[in-house]
This record gives C-alpha cells, structure tokens and sequence, in this order.
C-alpha cells in the first residue's frame, strides 16, 4: 500500500510530460503483454487451422472416391451416396468446411475428365454448393462477388450467365477479370461478346488470360473482329488485334489498316506489328510514305516489318537509313540491303569509317 | 549568464529531441496502418489469382534476369541453376561476369557447356568493355542462359552492361546468389501488365533471410529460424522493414527503394534516364530516385509497385564485421543520393516523392543516426555535469523500449496473419525474444556502422564497397 502510494505521490509531483511518459509505458506494457499472449494464440491456432485442414480433406477426399464409386445401376443416386451428399450439405454450412469441401472438389476436376468429371459437377450441384456460390454474386463487398463467379467458372455453372454479366463494369477491376475469364472459359468465342458491352480498360494481364484459355480451345469458330476493331474502347481494339494475329485473320487487313493511323499510339504500333505479321504489303508502302513523321517506336516496328516485306525496290530508300541514328533501324536497313544487293552492302562497308556503323556491318555479314 | 547559456541549451536540446521522438512516433504508427490497409488490400486481389496462366503464355512479356557476378566461384554453378528453374515462359538469364579474377567463369563454361557467340550490343549506356566476350551454352536445356565476361566496373556497371545486352521489355536486376522461387517473375510482372491508369515502372520483391535455410537442386526446401543473434536480428529487421514500411509506401505510391537484392524495372525507362549510376555505392535506391524524378519531370503517371509475397531469399551477413561494413554502405548510398537528388526534396513539383518520401527519408533515415548519435552525447553530458534525473531519463528509455519491442511484435503478427513463413514449433518463442533482444543485439552496430557511414562519406572518399564473404546456403 505504501508503495502504491509512494507512485502516486511520484506522479502528482512530477512534470505533466513525465507523468505521461509513465502513463504511456504502462499502456504500452499492457498492449505489449496483450500482443505477446495473442501471438502465441495466433500460431497456435494456425497449427491448429492447417491440422484440421489436412484432416478434412482427408475425410472429404475418401469420402469423393466413395461417392464416385459407390453408385449401382438401379438408382440415381444410391443409399450410400445420398448419406455422402447429407453429410457435405450438414458440412458446407459451416464456412471453413465449405471451404475446404470446395478446394477438394476443384482439386479433383482439375485431374480427371470424363464421366467422373461430370459426377464431381453433379455432385456439386446435389450439395446445393452452387447456391452459396450464385448468392455471392449479389454480396456488396468486391472480393466475395469476385471469388463467386470464379467458383462458378470452375464448376462451369453456365446458368449463372446473366447474373455475372451484370458485373461487366464493375468499378473493381479483379471482379470484372473473373467475368471475363467467366464467360470465355465456360462461352469460349461466343462468350467474347462481352467486349461489345466493356467501358472500361481490358488490362495486359487480363488479355493474356483470355488468349490463354482461347488457345486452348480447338475446332472453334473465330468470331468476326471487325466491330471490336472500330471499338471505342482502346483496350478492345488491342486485344482484336492480338486476336487477328493469333488467328491469321487475313480477311480483316483493310479495318487493321486504318489503324495505322489511330489517335493512340500503342494501337498504331500493334498494328505495324499485326500487318507486318499477316504480310499486308499495302501497309509498307502506306507507312514508307510517312515514316518520318511517326514516333520512333513506331519506326523501329516499320523497319521490324520491312525485314519480312522487302522488296528490290525498296534498296534506295532504305540506303538513306543506314546512318539513321536509331540503332535498331540502322540493324535493320543493313540487313535488308545485305539480302538485297549484296555489292552494296559491301560498298557501304567500304566507304564508311564510322566505328559504330562498322560494328554493326561486321555483325550483319557475319550473322 | 553563462550557465544560464548552457541551461537554455541543454532545454532547447531536450524539446527538440522529445519532438523529433513523437514525429518518429507518429510516422511509424501512420506507416503500420497504411500498411494493414495495403496488406489487406493485398492479399484479397491476390488470393485467388491464377499465375500459371501466365507462366505458359508466350503472349507474356519479356523479362531479362540480369545478375552481376564478381568473384562467386563458390556458389556460382548453383546459384545459376536456381535462376534457370523460373517457371516464367519468356525469359532469359544474363549473368554480367565483372572481371572476376577467380575460376567463375571457366566453372560456367565447364558446367553449362559454353562457347563464345557473335552478339552485337546496343551500347546506350556506357560501360567498361568485355573482356573475354559473350558464351552461350551449346546444350538447348541451357539455352536460356547469356554469360558477358567484362572487365571489372563494378556493380552498377555490371549491371549497365546487362541492360546493354537485354533484348527484352523487362529487366529484373537482382544478386547472382539470391534464391528466385519459382513464381517470382510471374508475380512481379503482374502489376506492370494490370495497372492500366498509369505506367509502371519498377516493382521490387520482398527479400527474405536465407541463413539455414535448406535448399535442394537450386530451390528452397525448408526455411529455418537461425540461431544466431545478429542472423535472428536481420530478420526481425527485414520484416518490420518490408512488411510494415515498404508496403506503407507502395499504397501511398511513395517508394524510394527497390531492393538491389531483387527489383523488376521497364528496360525502356532505365535506359532512357541513363541506367545505374557507377558513382554511388547505393546505385539500387538511386536509379528508383532517378526514375521516379525524369517522370515526374515528364508529367506522366506513374507508379512503383510492391510485391510482399517472400520471392527472394538471400544470405545475410552472420559476423558483425560484414554486417557493419554493410551497413555503412548503406549509409553512404543514401546520403548520397539523397544528395544527388536534393533538388527533388521539398519541391512541389515533385508532388509525393517530392514532398512526402523525400523529406520522410531526409529526416527518418538520413538524420536518424546523427540525431541519436546527438542524443547519446547529450545524454553523457548530462550526466558528466549531474544534470540528469535518473528516474526522468529511465522513464523515456522504457517507453522508447517497449515501443520498439511493441512495433517488432506488430510485424512478427503480420507476418504470420499473411506468409507465416516460420511455421516450425518453438520458433515463435524465438521471434518474440528476439524483438526484445533486437535493440541490444543489433541496433548498436547498425546506429555505429552509420556513422562510420558518414564519417567515411564526407572524410574517406575513396571508400566503396565493404567485403561480403559467402558461405553459400545449406544444401539437403
């Protein structure tokens, strides 16, 4: 008690800054004591968590292969697997063995096809897991839509259509990824058709996800490009035009080659890039009348396009490049006249006493 | 009047210390919630991404490793066999051999099958010639790896050199002996192919701590805690320092460094500012500076982007000689850029980096040493002149110790509530002696390296990169 007192007599006669000083340490040592206990909770029960994981998925698992093949000719659906569906319903109320039940089903469909495939859908579907998935698409929070439809994607829940669609715009960039992977993946081409409808930008990372998936895909029926090569939205125009590549779409050339000439840049050097690749000799000669005008970029993918589309009568204009001070362009120029006229890349050689420009020469006639 | 003199000193000495500690204070609580927020943030956009889609895409980016290599005879074999186990498609590993006067680049040649090739170099950044030249390896398994063997200009020129010879859009500049995981470059490239409102121009990667860990075949297969203090120390460090700060950082777009151990840069863009720095032994934070300044001096949007997943693992140093002699490194390298760059500090033109991160780094990094240095001479002559009262005095340094251990333990949750990396029993008695044990351990050495910093900067001009000796990591 006299010490008690002895503390408080301290502290009502000390400065105002040190009694705080001594009031914030001893918050800060409750807070520390306080983090200390909840540390050790928290890796106790991380152990505890991935414990009890691992022992449901083995339960789920041996429980999936008894479903699987436990079925008998009679009925739709056997004694036995109906008490495997009873237990998964009982199971999926309680979030973390949903979780846990679903991460097993998808783990399952990813390695095996056929009828077993079908019956994992099935199965999904008897557990009325597809409902919580289908009420995740109308959660207000972004991460819980967006974990929604990619559950039904994996389960190719097509049904589900109009409800994802719904989230074409959505300001949160992730859910409108997961639409879009959506739609491809469970629609393929057909499922494109979501680009007539995009406002906002189809980011890089998303493009390569739905080439990815498209590329997978054989004896499909290639869509026609064209609208989404006028579109509006930059980003679709880009992708069409990766889709042109990807899919030889000759046809298109005269829309790609308006292109050429795009308020934005990025789409103009795509394009050299696409026509270059579909051998659109139109497009060189269009480009070679205003080089000089375009960015440097735009030059360099020019002169990437005249190593695939030269012609006899292109030595002279390209002989003005050779000492261009872009040093791809000059890579290039020399490359063509060397398979061009061989004399004259020899002569060029031979005149010049530019170190630089010989190096690359020296290159090029060895390479 | 005279000691009146020294007593208004000694007073205005006190209040400026006791503001600069509440302005410390405050700016790492700011930086812990912002941090919470970006974590969260995080690990929700990210806990369901599919990066395997990406990594089998060859409509996926380029990306050119580019790790310079002086004197590695020991590891270096391995070491290049973990970088050509990435499961990225397109890419390739150019290892800048920096005039080496060990057997490195004869242990390449025998191991990975090498010959010399024809390689014509865009040299927009000047460097030190090659030496003996370019090999690439005649086995196809290997056909991913570029040798460049050059006289020796450093670091920095080393890594010039690399980005001389890339061909490709992105370069990822890191230290030959760090462990990449296998998703690493696929997790790096992410933000630069998704943010479509601005330009990305650089990502860095969370470093994590190597030492006893085990690695099989070039991979990481089981992480330990070490036992030794300092190693224990460093962790804890790179912890609060990656988890809390950085990820602060990135979510106010105010980064300054990118960790040379691993960092993801746009080629075009380093390039065009005119690639690493040889003048400087802090070349990582300087080219982030550097780049970060001609964009804003462009008016471009840009951003530099953070990936806390734990994709690279290095060594740290285990004796207090190679960690001070980093350390002071470390030191010299901001002060001068820092300097460098003073133009940028203060300026509103600079907007955040300008006005947020420089002045942030100016005062809490650059000055931090010097004003604790300052406040330990105080403090002695306090007591030389029995001007001090001790139970004052012992009330500040408990409550600057239980804050320090309290922010080391709110980085330890972080980091299992996100990556638990340390899963194994007993280990988390550990971290939490460690966080008290930190400030004794490891903060002396790392306040002295610093000032040896300074006093090496402004009076040892000469000095430039301190000894870093490998033991390489444990192997199963």
């Amino acid at each position: 008690m006299n010490s008690y007192q002895y503390l408080i007599d301290y502290l009502n006669n000390s400065p105002l800054i040190i009694e705080l000083v001594w009031s914030i340490s001893s918050v800060f040592f409750i807070i520390l004591i306080t983090l200390i206990i909840y540390l050790k909770y928290l890796r106790g029960s991380l152990r505890k968590k991935e414990r009890l994981t691992a022992a449901y998925e083995k339960e789920y698992e041996s429980n999936l292969i008894n479903y699987l093949y436990s079925g008998n000719e009679v009925d739709e659906i056997s004694l036995e697997q109906q008490a495997i569906i009873d237990q998964f319903n009982e199971d999926s109320k309680d979030p973390f063995k949903r979780k846990i039940l679903i991460s097993v089903l998808v783990k399952l469909k990813n390695e095996i096809s056929g009828d077993i495939a079908d019956s994992v859908q099935k199965l999904y579907f008897q557990t009325e897991l597809v409902h919580y998935a289908l009420s995740r698409l109308s959660h207000k929070k972004w991460y819980v839509i967006a974990k929604g439809i990619r559950e039904l994607k994996k389960f190719h829940v097509k049904e589900a259509y109009k409800e994802v669609l719904i989230h074409i715009n959505h300001p949160r960039r992730e859910v409108r990824k997961e639409m879009q992977l959506y739609m491809v993946d469970l629609f393929y081409f057909e499922g494109l058709d979501f680009l007539n409808l995009l406002e906002t930008q189809l980011s890089e990372w998303d493009q390569i996800q739905l080439l990815g998936i498209l590329q997978k895909l054989e004896n499909q029926d290639i869509p026609n490009i064209k609208s989404w090569l006028n579109s509006s939205n930059d980003s679709v125009i880009i992708f069409a035009l990766k889709l042109a590549k990807t899919y030889n779409q000759f046809e298109a050339k005269d829309e790609i080659t308006i292109l050429l000439n795009h308020s934005t840049k990025k789409i103009r050097l795509e394009t050299i890039d696409v026509l270059s690749y579909l051998n659109v000799l139109e497009a060189k000669e269009i480009l070679k009348a205003d080089i000089e005008n375009r960015s440097h970029e735009e030059q360099i993918a020019f002169f990437k396009m005249m190593e695939n589309l030269y012609e006899s009568k292109d030595e002279s204009f390209l002989v003005k490049y050779v000492h261009n001070e872009i040093f791809e362009i000059k890579v290039s120029a020399l490359k063509i006249i060397k398979a061009l006229n061989k004399d004259k890349f020899n002569n060029l050689i031979a005149e010049s006493s530019d170190s630089q420009f010989l190096r690359i020469a020296n290159f090029v006639e060895k390479n | 009047m005279g000691d009146y003199a020294i007593y208004i000193t000694l007073e205005i000495f006190q209040y400026l210390f006791i503001l600069y500690s509440v302005a410390a204070i405050a700016s790492y609580l700011v930086l812990s919630v912002v941090s919470a927020i970006e974590t969260i943030e995080y690990k929700r956009k990210n806990s369901y991404v599919n990066y395997k889609e990406i990594m089998s895409s060859n409509n996926s980016p380029t990306i050119s490793i580019i790790a310079p290599a002086y004197n590695e005879s020991l590891n270096i074999v391995e070491n290049v066999r973990s970088l050509l186990s990435n499961h990225y498609v397109n890419y390739d590993v150019i290892i800048v051999n920096d005039g080496s006067k060990d057997d490195s680049l004869e242990k390449l040649i025998e191991v990975y099958h090498l010959v010399e090739v024809d390689y014509l170099i865009n040299e927009q950044i000047p460097t030190k010639p090659l030496r003996k030249g370019i090999y690439k390896s005649t086995n196809p398994a290997f056909e991913k790896l570029i040798i460049v063997d050059k006289e020796n200009g450093g670091k920095a020129d080393a890594l010039n050199m690399g980005l001389n010879i890339s061909n490709s859009e992105y370069v990822a500049c890191i230290d030959v002996d760090c462990l990449l995981l296998e998703d690493s470059l696929q997790k790096m490239v992410k933000p630069f192919l998704e943010v479509t409102d601005r330009k990305v121009i650089a990502a860095g990667g969370v470093i994590r701590i190597s030492n006893s860990c085990i690695v099989k075949e070039g991979k990481l297969h089981d992480v330990n805690f070490p036992k030794k203090l300092l190693e224990q120390g460093q962790i804890l460090e790179y912890i609060r320092a990656f988890l809390l700060g950085r990820m602060a950082w990135s979510r106010l777009n105010g980064l300054l460094v990118i960790s040379g151990a691993f960092g993801l840069f746009d080629k075009k863009i380093a390039i065009k500012v005119g690639g690493y720095d040889k003048d400087t032994v802090g070349e990582d934070m300087e080219l982030v500076v550097r780049m970060r300044g001609y964009m804003e001096e462009q008016k471009r949007t840009y951003k530099v982007a953070y990936i806390p997943d734990p994709l690279c693992w290095t060594e740290a140093p285990d004796s207090y000689k190679i960690f001070i002699s980093q350390r002071n490194r470390w030191t010299r390298g901001t002060i001068e850029t820092l300097k460098k760059h003073r133009k940028i500090g203060f300026n509103p033109k600079y907007n955040v980096l300008g006005l947020i991160s420089y002045p942030y780094w100016f005062f809490f990094e650059r000055l931090a040493p010097i004003v604790e240095f300052v406040g330990i001479i105080y403090f002695a002559v306090l007591i030389a002149t029995n001007k001090i009262r001790w139970d004052y005095a012992f009330g500040f340094i408990i409550l600057a110790y239980l804050f320090t251990v309290i922010f080391s333990l709110i980085a330890i949750i972080t980091e299992e509530l996100t990556y638990h990396q340390y899963k194994k029993k007993g280990t988390g008695i550990h971290l939490i002696t460690i966080a008290f044990l930190e400030p004794f351990v490891n903060h002396p050495f790392v306040l002295y390296a610093a000032i040896r910093g300074n006093i090496d900067y402004y009076f040892n001009k000469k000095k430039k990169w301190g000894e870093m000796t490998r033991k390489g990591m444990k192997k199963a």
